[in-house]
């Protein structure tokens, strides 16, 4: 296929955390917002007068000193980042907003505040305690939070606008982006599609990372490239996968699998848009904090939601956008020390391919992929297995 | 050899490299005489819960019952070295929790459909985590609170060292990576082969202690069989705007029970047993007075077993444990006024932090009898000491919550810096101590996120920081000799100290229980 026009400068925002637009947003006076779990809805941060910036280490080297300060058993990521924080990539930030999710990336973002990597005399960090079950209780506790932990700290250091009006402008700002690639990804439902999983990463992590309105009129142009765009001839892919799993900030991953073969038809991993990127449907009868939270919480998919009808749900959902976009198989992914995910792909392992019917690839992966041989080689031993079991089945039908 | 703290070369008399069969530590005649009268008291206890039929069959039904054979040479293994008011203290504490387990596992094998099989006393049965605190079901006098992980995989490990090595396997087996706490892993391995006993009208599960945790109990909730409820005890534990939270999921809890054992929740019978639960912390507070003093009394593994049976296992529901914690404070104030000692000599007051490990409880102990480190107290005794209201039940709710919060372990490996960090310089200063002994357990993954400020906020304190890497229930990772190891070289090289008792410094005791 012919290459998208604005994917160049959609790869060239992921260079740096700090990118282009972000120093154009904070030219015009915005603040900028660092944050690290979906737990926060991004709508609370991104509110006028500030964007968020989801926190990443593009192009990471070494990471001694986070390894120093979090020992080698911790996370890749975490350890990444803070690396990125101590080498002051995150010097930009006006203030980071985190939730006490996962206990390694609230160590991280603890070492970043308490080593005073910023050099910002009102930088500040807020922790909140965000639900790890989804029933009315915890979401009460999670409205609660949000107003104490995120929006009033924002009003109350950086003078930002959190009254019911601006909550449902940001809405609408981000429901704009995630309509736009709400669409974009729809076409990978397509036999063979005019857009790959690597180009859609690309696309929807810079939604994450840039301030969405400096981003919107790149992604409207690319929707309507994609209506004309023609797929190569003979679908270059020999199967196609739904990538489940811990976050995912770099599309190099998703880059080497579709290498291997395998085109990812649908990112259910964080930082991906399913889910995350769809619309926030507010009404007028209830306040927009609550409604926000409670979409937040539906579509919480993180495996920290331990009350079993979420443990279920995940499942389900995983078959059904397997079934939606027309996959042959599902790669569960862990970045390496993840108990989480540690945990949840083990049983995925079984479970989806046991109870569900899906072929599935295990794997766990360390932060930055691209050199991996080994992820290489379980990838493309898995595509074998997957098309030799399509052509097996394909002749007993005939 | 004799009477005398430190007359035996420990070394050389208890470790001779191989498994031990007879380990007799001649202590004078008094205390030999009164240790050896407890000794038979354990074979006793052991002996007469054996006669049970059930019991019988339990003990060839699940293989981590094989690892009670080594009830004697735990009891040993904890009281190795000492003499006096620090022996009857240790049998005191340690020795309940032992009778307490055996009367745990007799009702737990009565009610299980594969041995006794007593549904009537199943349905009365309250499933509880391994690291989840009973006192909810303080207020319900009809039901029986039942933690089988604990007989099966914690105490389990403690007993001997290599004791769940085979659930670990399983687990990994699985799929679950090999990072992750040994605990949950071993857990999951347990309800993977099918080695629970399925019993319980209802659970009751909890976010203890970590992810890993978490997501093990998430899992062995589909092979439980019974409803199941997930507590959701916030993390950020110290702020303020939690704690209605935390009270209201308690009442969910108790909601939740109601509804699948019918039973009602009784506030008065919980009132009461607060009251009792408030004692027990008040003899605590005084225990740790004297350990502030230049004649600490309650070490170590005393300290710490007895802490877990009490505030967790017992949750005030026993009036057992409020009577032997009488007879502790006395024992101890007596001996703190005549200033007795507990090992030779006292040259360090250490705090142990971090999780100890599973598989070396004895640790403390070598930490005295070798090198006359005195561990004045652990961070897993470091929880609420708040009281909690006998006469408000909204009140009670809160401190309920605040309780579930602050359960051994997870008060420390959530809540972020200031319970991990702060709080230990903080106790380091109120329990005048110069040394930190530093437990690394390598699946941890909340303790180590803070390696490096730990270090930093030591070295600005000029406290001694040591390090002791281990893996909770994987003895392979870490041995209990690389654990004295890395002890016996910071104390040779920065300390430049001799050992008070060299035969101690290098044994093997790999081949132990």
């Amino acid at each position: 296929m012919k290459d998208l026009k604005h994917l160049y400068y959609f790869e060239k925002l992921l260079q740096d955390t700090y990118n282009d637009l972000a120093r154009q947003a904070q030219g015009e006076g915005k603040y900028a917002i660092g944050h690290v779990c979906f737990q926060i809805p991004e709508p609370l941060l991104n509110l006028p007068g500030c964007f968020s910036v989801r926190l990443r280490a593009p192009q990471t080297g070494s990471i001694e000193m986070g390894t120093y300060y979090m020992s080698s058993t911790l996370c890749e990521a975490c350890r990444a980042y803070l690396e990125r924080a101590i080498e002051g990539g995150f010097n930009f930030l006006d203030c980071i907003i985190a939730p006490d999710a996962c206990a390694q990336m609230n160590r991280c973002v603890e070492n970043i505040e308490k080593l005073h990597t910023s050099p910002k005399e009102n930088f500040f960090v807020t922790y909140s305690d965000v639900p790890m079950k989804s029933d009315e209780s915890a979401l009460r506790h999670y409205v609660k939070q949000m107003r104490i932990h995120v929006l009033e700290p924002l009003h109350e250091k950086l003078g930002i606008d959190i009254s019911d009006a601006a909550l449902r402008k940001a809405v609408e700002e981000q429901n704009e982006i995630s309509a736009l690639l709400t669409a974009i990804g729809d076409y990978r439902k397509c036999d063979n599609p005019v857009i790959t999983g690597y180009e859609f990463a690309v696309l929807c992590l810079s939604s994450y990372c840039s301030p969405k309105h400096l981003i919107k009129e790149k992604l409207q142009e690319t929707l309507e490239e994609l209506k004309t765009r023609v797929p190569d001839e003979k679908n270059p892919y020999r199967i196609r996968v739904v990538m489940v799993g811990s976050e995912i900030d770099d599309p190099e991953f998703i880059k080497l699998a579709e290498e291997c073969g395998a085109l990812v038809v649908a990112d259910r991993y964080c930082f991906g848009s399913l889910p995350g990127r769809q619309v926030i449907e507010l009404n007028e009868e209830e306040d927009a904090l609550t409604q926000i939270c409670r979409t937040y919480i539906e579509w919480g998919k993180c495996p920290r939601f331990f009350n079993q009808e979420k443990i279920l749900e995940r499942r389900e959902y995983v078959d059904m956008l397997a079934k939606e976009y027309h996959a042959d198989g599902l790669i569960y992914e862990q970045i390496k020390f993840c108990d989480y995910w540690g945990y949840e792909r083990a049983a995925a392992f079984h479970i989806m391919d046991e109870e569900y019917g899906w072929p599935t690839l295990s794997v766990d992966r360390p932060y930055a992929v691209r050199s991996s041989g080994q992820l290489r080689t379980r990838i493309q031993a898995f595509v074998e297995r997957v098309e030799l079991k399509k052509i097996n089945a394909n002749k007993a039908k005939q | 050899m004799g009477k005398a703290l430190g007359s035996e070369p420990l070394g050389k008399v208890l470790y001779s490299g191989h498994r031990p069969r007879r380990r007799r530590e001649w202590r004078g005649l008094k205390d030999t005489w009164y240790d050896y009268t407890r000794w038979l008291y354990y074979l006793f206890t052991l002996g007469k819960f054996m006669m049970k039929p059930n019991n019988f069959k339990g003990f060839f039904r699940y293989r981590w019952m094989s690892n009670y054979l080594a009830v004697p040479d735990f009891m040993d293994r904890h009281t190795e070295g000492l003499r006096g008011t620090a022996l009857r203290l240790a049998h005191e504490g340690i020795g309940l929790i032992v009778l307490d387990m055996t009367l745990s596992l007799t009702d737990m094998f009565k009610a299980d459909p594969e041995i006794g099989n007593d549904t009537e006393l199943s349905k009365k049965m309250v499933i509880f985590d391994e690291n989840m605190m009973s006192t909810l079901m303080g207020g319900f006098p009809n039901l029986k609170w039942v933690s089988y992980e604990v007989p099966a995989i914690y105490s389990s490990s403690f007993m001997c060292q290599n004791g769940v090595m085979h659930y670990i396997d399983k687990t990994h087996e699985f799929g679950v990576p090999t990072d992750v706490c040994p605990m949950p892993a071993a857990e999951l391995g347990a309800a993977l082969e099918d080695d629970f006993p399925l019993i319980g009208a209802c659970a009751v599960q909890c976010n203890t202690t970590c992810d890993g945790s978490l997501m093990g109990g998430g899992l062995m909730a589909q092979s439980m069989g019974i409803p199941t409820f997930q507590l959701a005890a916030p993390i950020r534990h110290r702020q303020e705007s939690v704690q209605e939270y935390a009270g209201e999921e308690v009442l969910n809890a108790i909601k939740f029970i109601e509804e699948h054992t019918g039973e009602k929740f009784d506030w008065d019978y919980l009132f009461k047993n607060m009251a009792r639960f408030n004692e027990e912390t008040k003899e605590f507070l005084e225990w740790l007075e004297i350990n502030k003093s230049p004649y600490p009394q309650l070490l170590g593994a005393t300290l710490g077993f007895y802490r877990y049976g009490v505030y967790m296992a017992a949750g005030g529901r026993s009036q057992l444990f409020l009577d032997t914690d009488k007879k502790i404070t006395a024992l101890a104030t007596k001996a703190y006024q005549n200033k007795e000692m507990a090992c030779k000599e006292y040259r360090h007051r250490a705090i142990l932090w971090g999780v100890q490990a599973a598989y070396y409880t004895a640790f403390p102990n070598w930490l005295m009898n070798c090198w006359g480190i005195l561990p004045i107290n652990d961070m897993l005794c470091c929880v609420s000491t708040e009281m909690v209201s006998t006469t408000d039940k909204h009140q009670a709710l809160l401190d309920l919550g605040h309780l579930y919060e602050n359960m051994i372990m997870r008060n420390r490996s959530n809540g972020g810096y200031e319970t991990g960090v702060e709080d230990l310089f903080r106790l380091c200063e109120q329990m005048n101590v110069d040394m930190v002994i530093m437990y690394v357990h390598i699946g941890c993954k909340a303790m180590s996120g803070y390696h490096g400020l730990f270090e930093e906020e030591a070295r600005r304190r000029g406290l001694h920081w040591i390090w002791v890497n281990h893996n909770l229930m994987v003895p392979l990772d870490g041995t209990r000799r690389d654990m004295r190891t890395e002890v016996n070289r910071y104390m040779r090289t920065i300390m430049k100290e001799e050992p008070v008792d060299p035969s101690l410094e290098e044994f093997d005791d790999s081949l132990c229980w």
